[in-house]
């Protein structure tokens, strides 16, 4: 049976294509400069306005290839490939400073060392992307605070060594305000060592325009969707712990695409999509209907 | 004459008992002597001796028998009267003044009854006669209004009537003689038909009810007139089927299905009749309170819709009589469920925060939704409680919608309502500024205004001050901008466009006829209806006005436009005005057209305009019928009170203050408001008012939930009780009934902290062992596990172990790795507390009746207690009571929790009845541990009684808010639940049980884990119900429960 899905080594995987993005204020000349002056970037943001589709389509646009986490020996050769490497980690609060950094694996009769992706990115000069950075704790985050500063060092104390950042590396770190709880928040000591980006969704026009070429809906639909946005955003802290991302416009298009009627799409991109709460969907529904016929 | 000599002896024999009598028999004899052969006349006379034998007094009734013989004559032949005197001798028999009585009334009665009717009748009287001078007296009364009483009732019926009077007569001779003196009357006021009914229920209510029928005589009768004359009969007949069942509440369900009745269409009365029949068959207790119900359920839903909600019912009630009493009474859940599928009209209650969200989401303000009744409460202008409207920072509703019999179509009103506000707020309606110039109109307005701007205190004013009819000025202005509204939100949201059509067509059907309205509102009326979309061809004005007609109506469709503005608005009213004012406002015939009007460009003295002084004929303006869904409209109230409000927010900046006399001119001017010259008090009080509502607007939003969040008071005055609601759980009828109990939450008062502190003393041993036992409790947040299979990293000891094992030949199993592990205790718990009464109870005493000989009960504690209380600081141990150990076992567990860090809450509860179950906040389960609940601990003493269901409901309420991993609920009491109306009767425990089990039940639904503690030490049996496989103890030994409790909890949480 042939094999329906290709592997990559993580290096080996590139993108093949400039990820669509609209800037919408300077933000590419902003991360550019930074990128040169090997300042970190703290972007924030809700969710699904398009941080991660910046990260992608900057590190295509500054010249490297773009995977997930590639060991070092094989990324040689591949240097002439557009794009920089981009290391994404999730973080999530198990995730320990080993995760990042490396840990001994049993194999054999012996151990062996295997860098985590923190140290991968450091060695091969990536941008290193961790997502949601307020999830991981706190004595995680402390570990990147040598990246961050003149030093650009990464220390592995269970190595006895010290990891020299390589030019390209750019540790960028995102986090989400709107969770922002006493206990999950930045450590004034962790943010004060990056650029900070501020991210919202993009005003109703843009996002339009972006909805429309993501999911191929017409333009009116699409300026439909854009207007739903808007207006459920309104419904933010009242009902609805996050407005709705530019992601679940573009779902919704993408089903009406398929021949899903408007407001059926809607209901399920959208208002489920966001809450559980009755009363809300009830609501957000009433201005569906309100918008779409 | 042979009679002569018959008579002569009587006539002696009578003299010598009374003369008077004597005389009285010669003068009744002479008559009777034409009539009667000599036999009938001696028997005749004979019983009038006899009667006049029976005792001393009695010559008084044969006297009354001969001075009646004459009239009776009259009517009666011989042998009828031989019945007659029979009867009353009969009846002297018993009592001579009954005999007279019925000598005195019959021959009244025989007009309408046969003799023999009349004496069975007043022989049956006799019964009432029960040797004593009362009932003498009643059976008099009786015989007395025997005319007036046969000359309406049968035979039959006269005869159950003495039978009510008797069986009363039995009870109490007041109430007979009351009931007897109303029933003539109350007979005469019944139609035929229905006297037997009435009286075969007066019947059976004295036998079941008798204290009732004093309530029924005075009072059935009428009651009976809220039915339809021809369904009375039936009526009564269900409530005898009812009163044959159970006689007990037989009145007031009569008099509440008479009155529901009432309120309900006459013609449906067969209807619900035939219906309420059907259902006695099976309960007649069901078919009254459906009647009861009725006026209710017809309320929310259509007659045609009644027949199913019916239905359901009758098949509750089929197999659950209970259930199905409770249905039809509405206290039950399934009841109202099923109404609420039927009922096609809407509350605002309902859909409110629905609203509410739907109104943010489109404006991104907020705003909130109120009932339209809230605004006009507020008098600040606002008049309509049947308009939408808003005043800038709030929506105001109908409370009510059924405008259609589909649900889904009335909440499409509401939300077009909703919708039709929200855009006045999205599109600017009321961000009018006079100097802002439009998009689509040259401006003109400036020009205008060019003899000086006259001091006003909003924009809206300084424009509607352009104008000499400020009404036609601002009718024009409302629609033009109503009529951009509209547009603007059909354009931006198409998906409510064919609901905006279809109300705007309906609002086209309704708007009055154009035919005899004077041209220039002929005119208005057109643009109304063109801006609802209609199209104005057909309509025929004269020549001359036609073309002005149909220019304004284009200058009113040119707002219909994206870019318009409210500025556009207003010139687009300046211009409609202008061409307006070349309209005359004339009936039938429209006069010669006149040239342009000269008007005075300084007009901003009103005056009620030099137009219609000209043309005398000219009919004042009267404004149009409004526009139903576009509702009240006042963009210059709102204007001012959104200027009032900013204001207050700049009091301390330099800027131009609005002055009363400024804010006093433009209410004088303004048409929005309904405020005659003269009435001087009202206007000074609408100014306050709106001062008062700029003051207090908060711009968060409410919701319109009665049941909002309470915010905990923090300041010292007296808190106002937060009121909640709560179903009940019926067993019987296995349903809930809705909305049942009514909780009032507020903090206990505070007592002094001193009793904390001491308690503290006291048990300081117990108090620092229990701490030490929960401390260990305390987990570490993380705990480093090791050997395990797979873990964040190799555990270097366990690995070289391994390596060294695995060289040494062994196969070690692969336990290298450590973890480390979360652990986070998270629990919340609430305590409940019983505050009964009950927990009064001192504890000696209490041991005292439990031991075999001591059977007397606990009536006298008044000395106790006192003795007790000088005693209190006894070393030896005053004798204590229930309360106070529920007291000293809190503070100690608050020590415990507070060392272990768990999140608490600890309340009380009593009350009396259903509407007032008490819960007192003793520590909240958001708030600090502090002074304050210390005093609050102190304060914590009996009160009443023990619902228990409501309490534990609201307790799970505040469980269920908090986000903790393990909620608690601790429910410690000294008894059984207990309450006015918690089950049938006081005897009755069933119902309370049931209850505060499905309590419990609910609570473990919602994921907390309830426990029940008790210090009944016969609480074994009742526990077991209640709590089945629910947690609970038992403390028999009181006086360890300080030291029980934080150990109960431990092992709970554990």
């Amino acid at each position: 049976m042939a094999q329906d899905y290709r592997q990559y080594a993580i290096e080996e995987y590139v993108l093949e294509q400039e990820p669509y993005y609209v800037p919408i204020g300077d933000e590419v000349e902003l991360f550019t400069a930074a990128f040169h002056q090997k300042m970190p970037v703290l972007l924030k943001g809700p969710t699904g306005c398009g941080k991660t589709r910046f990260i992608e389509y900057m590190a295509y646009s500054l010249g490297s290839p773009m995977t997930v986490m590639r060991e070092r020996r094989d990324t040689d050769g591949r240097e002439e490939a557009e794009g920089l490497p981009l290391v994404t980690v999730a973080c999530h609060e198990d995730l320990t400073a080993s995760d990042l950094v490396g840990r001994y694996l049993l194999e054999g009769e012996s151990t062996r060392w295997i860098d985590g992706p923190l140290t991968r990115a450091v060695k091969v000069g990536a941008i290193c992307y961790l997502d949601e950075i307020v999830e991981a704790r706190k004595d995680t985050t402390v570990l990147i605070h040598p990246l961050t500063d003149h030093r650009r060092i990464l220390p592995i104390d269970k190595l006895g060594q010290i990891v020299e950042a390589s030019d390209g590396f750019l540790l960028v770190i995102s986090y989400n305000p709107g969770y922002q709880s006493a206990l999950k928040d930045i450590k004034h000591s962790t943010r004060q060592r990056f650029m900070a980006m501020e991210f919202n969704y993009p005003p109703p026009d843009l996002e339009s325009k972006i909805i429309h070429h993501e999911s191929g809906i017409d333009e009116p639909t699409a300026t439909q969707l854009a207007r739903l946005g808007e207006k459920v955003r309104h419904l933010k802290e009242h009902g609805l712990s996050e407005g709705v991302s530019t992601r679940l416009l573009i779902y919704a298009g993408r089903l009406m695409n398929q021949g899903i009627p408007a407001r059926r799409a809607c209901q399920v991109a959208i208002v489920w999509a966001l809450t559980d709460d009755r009363d809300v969907q009830r609501s957000i529904q009433e201005v569906v209907t309100s918008i779409f016929e | 004459m042979a009679s002569n000599n018959i008579l002569s002896p009587i006539e002696e024999e009578l003299r010598a008992l009374s003369p008077a009598l004597a005389s009285d028999f010669r003068q009744a004899a002479a008559i009777a002597i034409r009539r009667l052969s000599d036999d009938e006349l001696t028997q005749w006379a004979h019983s009038g001796v006899t009667l006049a034998h029976y005792s001393w007094r009695s010559w008084e009734a044969a006297s009354e028998y001969f001075r009646a013989t004459p009239k009776v004559l009259e009517k009666l032949n011989p042998n009828e009267l031989s019945e007659w005197s029979r009867a009353a001798v009969e009846l002297g028999e018993a009592a001579p003044a009954l005999a007279t009585a019925y000598a005195r009334s019959s021959v009244a009665c025989l007009d309408h009854k046969s003799v023999t009717q009349v004496a069975r009748w007043a022989i049956s009287a006799r019964r009432l006669y029960r040797g004593t001078w009362r009932s003498a007296s009643l059976a008099v009364q009786l015989l007395d209004s025997g005319p007036r009483l046969l000359c309406d009732l049968s035979a039959e019926e006269a005869d159950m009537l003495v039978r009510f009077i008797d069986i009363l007569g039995e009870r109490s001779y007041d109430l007979a003689n009351h009931c007897l003196n109303l029933m003539p009357q109350v007979v005469s006021s019944l139609a035929p038909a229905d006297r037997k009914p009435f009286l075969e229920l007066a019947l059976t209510m004295a036998q079941s009810a008798w204290a009732d029928s004093r309530s029924y005589v005075e009072r059935g009768a009428t009651l009976l007139d809220h039915l339809q004359q021809s369904q009375r009969a039936k009526f009564l007949a269900l409530a005898q089927s009812l009163a044959t069942q159970d006689g007990q509440q037989i009145y007031p369900l009569y008099a509440a299905g008479a009155k529901a009745l009432g309120q309900v269409e006459e013609s449906n009365h067969p209807y619900l009749l035939v219906m309420a029949e059907k259902l006695a068959d099976e309960s007649p207790v069901a078919s009254m309170e459906f009647l009861k119900s009725a006026p209710v359920v017809l309320e929310r839903i259509y007659l045609d819709a009644l027949a199913p909600w019916y239905e359901f019912g009758r098949e509750i009630l089929a197999t659950n009589r209970e259930g199905g009493e409770a249905y039809f009474r509405l206290e039950s859940s399934r009841s109202e469920e099923v109404l609420d599928a039927l009922s096609s009209r809407l509350e605002l209650n309902r859909v409110g925060e629905v609203l509410r969200l739907y109104s943010k989401a489109l404006t991104g303000v907020d705003v909130s939704i109120h009932p339209a009744s809230a605004l006009t409460e507020k008098g600040i202008g606002w008049v309509s409680t049947e308009h939408a409207s808003t005043e800038g920072t709030s929506i105001y509703l109908p409370d009510v919608v059924e405008k259609y019999r589909d649900k889904d179509a009335n909440f499409a009103v509401y939300k077009v309502f909703s919708t039709h506000q929200a855009g006045h707020l999205e599109f600017g309606s009321f961000l009018f500024r006079f100097d802002a110039p439009g998009n689509i109109f040259p401006t003109e307005r400036i020009e205008k205004e060019r003899n000086g701007a006259h001091d006003s205190a909003t924009d809206m004013e300084r424009f509607f001050n352009l104008f000499e009819e400020r009404k036609l000025a601002s009718d024009i202005f409302m629609m033009v901008e109503d009529t951009r509204i509209d547009y603007l939100l059909t354009r931006e949201y198409a998906g409510i466009r064919s609901a905006y059509r279809h109300i705007q067509e309906d609002e086209v059907d309704n708007r009055p006829p154009m035919d005899w309205m004077p041209m220039r509102q002929m005119a208005m009326e057109s643009l109304i209806r063109a801006s609802l979309g209609s199209m104005m061809e057909e309509f025929f004005y004269p020549g001359p006005v036609a073309p002005l007609v149909k220019e304004a109506i284009e200058t009113m469709r040119s707002v219909q436009s994206t870019e318009a503005t409210v500025e556009d608005s207003a010139e687009a009213t300046l211009r409609i005005y202008q061409i307006l004012q070349r309209i005359p406002n004339v009936g039938e015939e429209p006069p010669p057209q006149k040239g342009p009007e000269e008007r005075p460009e300084d007009s901003n003295e009103r005056g009620e305009g030099g137009e219609s002084e000209e043309s005398g004929e000219e009919a004042p303006y009267e404004s149009p019928q409004p526009v139903d869904f576009r509702g009240d409209f006042k963009p210059e109230l709102v204007q001012l009170l959104s200027r009032l409000r900013d204001d207050q927010e700049q009091q301390n900046e330099e800027l131009l203050q609005l002055t009363p006399e400024q804010m006093r001119e433009l209410l004088e001017k303004s048409v929005e408001v309904d405020v005659s010259e003269e009435d001087e008090e009202s206007l000074d009080q609408l100014l306050e008012n709106l001062m008062k509502e700029a003051e207090d607007s908060p711009q968060g939003d409410q919701t319109t939930s009665d049941e909002s969040t309470p915010e905990q008071e923090q300041g010292e005055l007296p808190v106002q009780p937060h009121y909640y609601f709560y179903d009940e759980w019926d067993f019987r009828a296995n349903d809930y009934k809705p909305r049942w109990c009514r909780i009032a939450e507020f903090p206990l008062k505070e007592g002094s902290p001193h009793f904390f502190e001491q308690t503290h003393r006291k048990y300081s041993g117990l108090v620092g062992a229990t701490r030490r036992q929960f401390e260990m409790l305390k987990p570490e947040l993380f705990r480093k596990m090791k050997h395990l299979l797979d873990g964040e990293d190799l555990d270097l000891d366990a690995a070289i172990e391994f390596l060294v094992e695995k060289q040494a030949g062994h196969t070690p199993p692969g336990k290298v790795y450590w973890r480390r592990n979360k652990i986070e205790r998270d629990v919340a718990v609430v305590f409940l507390l019983d505050m009964s009464a009950s927990t009064d109870e001192e504890i000696a005493r209490r041991e005292r009746r439990f031991q075999p000989t001591g059977g007397d009960s606990p009536t006298d504690v008044q000395p106790h207690l006192y003795w007790w209380a000088n005693r209190r600081m006894d070393a030896a141990g005053p004798p204590k009571r229930i309360i106070d150990l529920e007291k000293e076992s809190t503070v100690l567990l608050i020590k415990a929790l507070e060392t272990i860090g768990d999140a608490y809450g600890i309340y009380g509860f009593s009350g009396y009845g259903r509407e007032n179950v008490e819960f007192y906040v003793i520590k909240d389960l958001n708030e600090e541990f502090s002074e304050r609940v210390k005093s609050r601990i102190d304060s914590i003493s009996p009160v009443r009684s023990t619902r228990m269901g409501p309490a534990i409901r609201h307790a799970t309420t505040k469980l269920a808010a908090n986000d903790a991993k393990v909620k608690i609920l601790f429910l410690l009491s000294d008894g059984r639940p207990q309450d006015h109306g918690y089950g049938r009767d006081r005897t009755e425990k069933d119902y309370a049980i049931h209850d505060t089990h499905m309590a419990l039940v609910e609570a473990k639904r919602k994921g907390i884990v309830p426990f029940c503690l008790t210090v009944d030490r016969y609480g074994h049996d009742y526990l077991k119900q209640m709590c089945e496989d629910l947690g609970y103890a038992v403390v028999a030994d009181i006086e360890s429960l300080p030291q029980r409790l934080p150990m109960l909890y431990r092992r709970l949480t554990q």
